[in-house]
């Protein structure tokens, strides 16, 4: 009888090893591989204003610059849409962000913590900042909005100048997929899970996540859900905005109701949201979407016009 | 008939806590087949002092206990219930904030020589909340522990 139980616990440790080395099959054509990397690793100058123009002049130095980051398992792409939208002003910047440990390959988006894919957003918020950039504005989609709040709960604010605005596209406090709730005893047994990509989305969006950035996903998720359970001030000064898509296939609207209850601004008045009628997760991303309707494109250009006009209401978008 | 008080963990969301209360017929495969009634609510949890959502949950149950007179009595049982979550703000009126619960629950009831029992199990909540439909705090997994005094005998 013992030589069985040794048996059965030796095959259980021997399964659970495979399982952990589960690699997917990643071909050229994916992030995951290789051969793809997000530009903005290449080509930083055409991302990041903190690059692009490290020494502003005054007026430049007070314009709005947008930081923009986008969500788990994506990539600089996300906010291209935004970028183009703009093309031609001078009114104002745009530094798009790639999140910590993305962009590359699979392995290093596996070994990258959410503390990782955070220190993006930082350090160019930081660089900004040593430029003498004053009107700096946060925009996140998904993921990347739950790295900012986490910013404004650990106090990362307190010892800098604050943004002036952090606009929160589709955050996620609560994942739709309730699955990701069991990925602390499902994961080792997964591996990794397919993203269900559509193939023009794979070379800017991972078409695997590996489970221990699963695990890290429902970290930070959790890590926030609870700070914002205990209450939340932004610093004096800055401006909040949600923007949540009814429904939502990746990150739960009711998301939207654990931020408005648990943020407030720092003369404890309530933040901005809006409940925006579209079922698209991260509904400011049109390209590449299977299907686009006249309604997504209003909701997309809406968006964008109120990003513009909160960071400076003089600026008036052609 | 036993009353008490449930302590429920749902993994990775909220602490909700509650009362209980379940029935076991003479007539009917008695000490064995239980029904039950229960509450339980964030309100006495998570939600008590904090601005995590105050949500209720109602849950009818029948269960079935081996073992007869013995300390540890394994059981297995299905809950189907009510859920409702409050939103508290108008704006987010086009939410689902109520669901139907159907639950699957395994775990032990140890009847130790003591006033009480304690009833420790796992449920799944077969419907949950999808972003698109359901109510979004409706988690599958939880964990919880009642802790049962009998009150009536046959």
């Amino acid at each position: 009888m013992a030589s069985f139980k040794k048996i059965g616990i030796v095959f259980i440790l021997v399964s659970g090893v495979l399982s952990c080395n589960k690699t997917p099959d990643i071909t050229p054509d994916m992030l995951d591989g290789t051969v793809l990397i997000d530009s903005s690793l290449l080509f930083p100058e055409k991302y990041l204003v903190s690059y692009s123009n490290p020494t502003p002049t005054s007026t430049e130095a007070s314009k709005p610059v947008f930081l923009t980051a986008h969500g788990y398992s994506g990539s600089t792409f996300e906010w291209n849409e935004f970028r183009s939208w703009s093309s031609g002003t001078d009114q104002y910047f745009i530094s798009q962000v790639l999140l910590g440990g993305h962009g590359r390959t699979y392995n290093d988006f596996k070994a990258a913590s959410w503390h990782d894919w955070q220190s993006s957003i930082k350090e160019e918020y930081e660089r900004l900042l040593a430029a003498g950039y004053t009107n700096i504005n946060l925009v996140g989609s998904s993921t990347s909005c739950t790295l900012m709040l986490e910013m404004v709960a650990s106090g990362y604010f307190s010892d800098k100048l604050p943004p002036a605005n952090i606009l929160l596209v589709d955050p996620i406090v609560i994942p739709s997929s309730k699955i990701l709730s069991l990925i602390g005893v499902l994961g080792p047994v997964l591996g990794y899970v397919d993203s269900g990509l559509n193939p023009d989305e794979k070379p800017y969006w991972y078409s695997y996540r590996p489970e221990e950035t699963l695990r890290q996903l429902q970290d930070i998720i959790n890590v926030v859900r609870k700070d914002l359970e205990k209450g939340v001030v932004l610093p004096a000064n800055t401006r909040v905005k949600v923007y949540k898509s009814k429904k939502d296939p990746t990150a739960d609207p009711v998301s939207a109701v654990l931020i408005y209850k648990g943020l407030e601004t720092y003369s404890g008045n309530k933040i901005e949201l809006e409940m925006v009628d579209s079922e698209l997760h991260v509904y400011t991303r049109l390209k590449l979407r299977e299907k686009v309707t006249d309604k997504d494109v209003a909701n997309q250009t809406a968006t964008f016009e109120d990003f513009v006009a909160r960071a400076n209401p003089q600026v008036v978008h052609n | 008939m036993d009353i008490g008080v449930r302590l429920q963990k749902t993994v990775n969301l909220y602490m909700e806590n509650g009362v209980a209360a379940r029935y076991s017929s003479p007539q009917l495969m008695y000490d064995k087949l239980y029904f039950g009634f229960t509450y339980f609510t964030s309100r006495l949890g998570t939600a008590w002092g904090t601005n995590a959502i105050k949500q209720d949950n109602i849950l009818l149950s029948a269960s079935y206990y081996i073992r007869k007179d013995k300390i540890i009595r394994p059981f297995a049982g299905v809950n189907v219930g009510y859920f409702h979550a409050s939103y508290e703000y108008k704006i987010f009126r086009d939410l689902d904030n109520q669901s139907v619960m159907l639950s699957p629950e395994f775990g032990i009831n140890i009847d130790a020589p003591v006033p009480f029992k304690a009833n420790v199990s796992f449920g799944y909540n077969l419907i949950t909340g999808n972003g698109v439909n359901g109510a979004g705090t409706l988690y599958p997994l939880y964990v919880q522990t009642t802790l049962l005094w009998r009150v009536l005998r046959k």
